[in-house]
């Protein structure tokens, strides 16, 4: 399909989806790592003034 | 010509009033819930339609093959310098209207916008090395590129550097106005000097300098980007400010000290 130029257009596609996947799950794990926390701290009672 | 100048403000007017409601970050929380999974669909939708159009996309006579390389580095390029030019309006949002979630948009961005410059450095390298035969030239584009890498390094290293939140707003929005200079130098390079970089092909003034066959799954990838990066940036927001939230929390449970960073 890509003919002798395939070792440079697949790496291209290959590093493309890599580092999107990986920022879109860095962003996702981060969120929940967040959620949990606050959760946690919530639990304990301890909430900010808007939330009261 | 008056009901445009009318209709011109109107449109202002809306978004200054929209920018206002969205003040209230409780409020921009409940938006991005409801905005991300459209965004996402949109955004697969046209990455989709963009790699069908590109696939099937005839061999460059010049270029061959490689012109695959061009769906994915010019958009990653395109977004790279767009991205900044979000930070700096969001830099000047934090300075002029101290507007709250001026710096949530810089910090949340800068993260994205380094990974797209990374994206343009790493598949022009690729395309680079059958084209020109070097993997790497210091000119003028890919030089300026690289120096745009480093300004989002520098920019994301601050702000985990200043602890105190008013300051590092400051500092950051400052920095970015600076570092701004870069875009039109990136924009101009190929005009201003000598470069092995080809000159503007899509965005020249008239028609563009570019067949159909590649123009339309170039332009579909530039598009599916563009939406991907909105909906990066509206999920990153959501996750700076949980972060303030937390810092808030923590500072109120004796966790940390009032200067100190989550």
């Amino acid at each position: 399909m890509f003919g002798d130029h395939a070792a440079y257009i697949v790496p291209s596609y290959l590093i493309s989806l890599l580092v999107m996947l990986g920022l879109i799950g860095w962003i996702r794990i981060t969120y929940s790592s967040h959620k949990k926390a606050l959760k946690a701290l919530e639990a304990k009672g301890i909430k900010r003034a808007s939330s009261k | 010509m008056i009901e445009n100048t009318k209709n011109n403000i109107g449109i202002w007017a809306r978004l200054g009033a929209w920018l206002t409601h969205m003040a209230n970050p409780t409020r921009f929380m409940r938006f991005a819930d409801r905005t991300i999974p459209y965004l996402a669909g949109l955004s697969l939708s046209l990455f989709a339609i963009g790699l069908y159009l590109g696939f099937t996309a005839p061999q460059d006579y010049q270029q061959g093959a490689t012109v695959q390389i061009m769906f994915v580095h010019v958009p990653s390029a395109w977004l790279a310098m767009m991205c900044f030019s979000v930070m700096a309006v969001s830099g000047i949002g934090t300075l002029v209207w101290r507007h709250p979630l001026a710096d949530v948009s810089l910090r949340a961005a800068a993260p994205i916008g380094l990974a797209f410059t990374f994206l343009a450095l790493v598949t022009g390298s690729l395309w680079g090395k059958p084209m020109w035969g070097a993997w790497w030239v210091w000119d003028a584009r890919l030089t300026s590129v690289f120096i745009l890498f480093l300004i989002y390094i520098g920019i994301i290293a601050l702000s985990r550097a200043i602890e105190e939140p008013t300051t590092a707003a400051r500092s950051l929005s400052v920095i970015t106005l600076v570092g701004w200079i870069i875009i039109p130098i990136i924009k101009f390079s190929v005009k201003w000097w000598n470069t092995l970089h080809q000159p503007a092909s899509v965005s020249k003034l008239g028609a563009p300098s570019m067949d159909a066959v590649f123009l339309y799954p170039l332009l579909t990838m530039a598009l599916a980007f563009t939406v991907l990066f909105f909906c990066l940036h509206f999920m990153n927001m959501r996750n700076e400010i949980l972060r303030r939230r937390l810092r808030v929390l923590k500072i109120k449970s004796g966790q940390l000290g009032k200067g100190s960073a989550v």
